[in-house]
């Protein structure tokens, strides 16, 4: 449906019909957002033998993170007198905009989809990049040395990991021969790449975790050395933009780590009577836990650290693979 | 010309890139030029799918507006130099340099207004990448190779200039 909208002739109505689509999917991810959040909260208690949230909205906190969010809206929007003006206002939303449009290329099933790119996996990582420009730019922008300081090791640590990260998809990308996320889905339908790049899915799931910014590589916004990293001097909504980046950037790795090495929207043998969305859903949440878990359980890494790991392990274990992969690549199709 | 998805498309994205263009030689700061510089990118990656060549655009957006402009404004931001320049010039200046932009215009738009290339049907813009990597490996291999030689002497230059430097501290203190 939607390759036919995408070739027709422009006009309103079809104006109407993209910004309805775009609204609607919005939608949808904010209301992941909303109980992801809730439900990071709960399973950090569970697992630190705490409660957790439980006091609005019934037992199960359901309207915490409503409540959260209505509080973030109606506070007051402060820019300090010193901050540049003009970047400050724009830095959110850069780092929010390319989070919402790499969207569009990700194969939830296979009829709920938005743009089949014949480049879909190189879209997302090269749209990604961009959101760090805008976190640089809000350190840069808030004029403030935290901010600052935070805004630097955002950079320095996602070009750093952005390339372990593009590295480890390579064998998948050979084994495929596509960039096109549907045909790297298709080629999974006997057996998934996690069995076939168990170490691709290392390295791609340490990266994809430095890249989202999340402990244990939360080192933008170390709280205990940086107040807050580089939103330290945002409130409100422009401090929620940067929040809800964050957690649509989750949404947006969880289903590339189930697109790529989970088979996507394909089931489980002699499971098949389960419909294609629930599968992805289930994988997906697998993947949104163990993304929780992960930062339950590991403590944050030191700056110096994270740069050896990138570049002196991860990068020379992703390089190694693309070599065995291809290697046997080869010789499996010589015989 | 009627007006297509595509023509608007290219109208927009042209608009922006030129915008930013004007906005990276005229803005004051250099971290403003520098997200000038990011739009403009951007739009010519966006001008590149006009073009059906999606691969080069998404480089483009990897490259350009991802790495470079974050290794640049990494050097701005640990280089402490007074940030806003101020440009001198005069009348006279100011008069022969509009002339000669009108006139290098006018005989770019003679030189293009009737230019009429050939359209001749091609499969270029199917499966981009296949054809871009069976290119470049089959035709042009050795440039491929001396350009990854290059990229690793310039490479091993910049480490060794890096630690000098270190060394040279070191000795200082």
């Amino acid at each position: 449906m939607i390759q036919e909208l995408l070739q027709s002739s422009p006009g309103l109505l079809n104006l109407g019909i993209f910004s309805l689509l775009a609204v609607l999917l919005l939608f949808v991810v904010l209301g992941f957002v909303t109980y992801g959040i809730l439900s990071e909260r709960k399973v950090m208690g569970f697992m630190q033998m705490r409660i957790g949230p439980n006091q609005v909205g019934g037992r199960w906190a359901l309207l915490q993170t409503v409540a959260d969010v209505l509080k973030l809206l109606i506070k007051e929007d402060t820019i300090p007198k010193v901050a540049d003006r003009p970047l400050y206002i724009i830095a959110p939303v850069i780092a929010f905009a390319p989070a919402f449009m790499v969207l569009a290329a990700l194969p939830f099933t296979d009829k709920f989809q938005f743009a089949d790119m014949g480049i879909g996996l190189l879209y997302y990582i090269a749209v990604s990049g961009i959101t760090t420009v805008g976190i640089v730019t809000a350190g840069w922008a808030s004029n403030n040395k935290y901010a600052l300081l935070g805004g630097m090791r955002a950079a320095a640590q996602m070009i750093s990991y952005e390339i372990p990260l593009v590295m480890s998809v390579v064998g998948i990308v050979l084994l495929t021969g596509s960039l096109n996320l549907n045909e790297i889905v298709e080629a999974q339908k006997n057996i998934w790449y996690i069995v076939l790049q168990p170490v691709a899915f290392i390295v791609f799931l340490i990266a994809s975790v430095a890249e989202l910014n999340r402990v244990p590589f939360d080192l933008p916004e170390a709280e205990s050395e940086l107040v807050a990293g580089y939103h330290v001097e945002y409130s409100g909504f422009r401090w929620a933009m940067f929040m809800l980046s964050e957690y649509v950037y989750m949404f947006a790795m969880a289903s590339l780590t189930t697109i790529l090495f989970l088979g996507g929207w394909h089931p489980l043998p002699f499971l098949g009577f389960i419909p294609a969305a629930v599968w992805f859903a289930l994988k997906f949440s697998l993947v949104i836990y163990l993304l929780i878990w992960i930062r339950v359980t590991f403590p944050r890494l030191r700056a110096d650290q994270l740069m050896e790991f990138g570049w002196k392990v991860l990068l020379p274990v992703a390089l190694a693979n693309i070599f065995v992969t291809a290697l046997l690549k080869e010789l499996f199709s010589m015989f | 010309m009627s007006l297509s998805g595509e023509f608007l498309a290219f109208i927009v994205l042209s608009l922006v890139a030129i915008i930013g263009g004007v906005l990276l030689l005229n803005l004051t700061k250099v971290v403003h030029m520098v997200i000038a510089l990011v739009f403009s990118f951007i739009s010519i990656a966006g001008i590149y799918v006009l073009l059906s060549a999606e691969f080069i655009a998404a480089v483009q957006v990897l490259i350009y507006s991802g790495a470079i402009t974050i290794i640049m404004l990494f050097g701005i931001m640990l280089t402490r130099h007074h940030d806003t320049e101020d440009i001198k010039t005069n009348t006279w200046k100011r008069l022969i340099l509009l002339l000669a932009i009108v006139g290098f215009g006018f005989v770019v738009y003679i030189g293009i207004y009737n230019l009429d290339i050939p359209e001749k049907p091609t499969t270029l813009h199917e499966a981009n990448t296949e054809q871009i990597g069976i290119e470049l490996y089959s035709k042009y291999i050795i440039p491929f190779e001396v350009t990854s030689v290059i990229l690793l002497v310039a490479l091993v230059g910049a480490i060794i200039l890096a630690k000098k430097d270190h060394e040279e501290e070191g000795d200082n203190s």
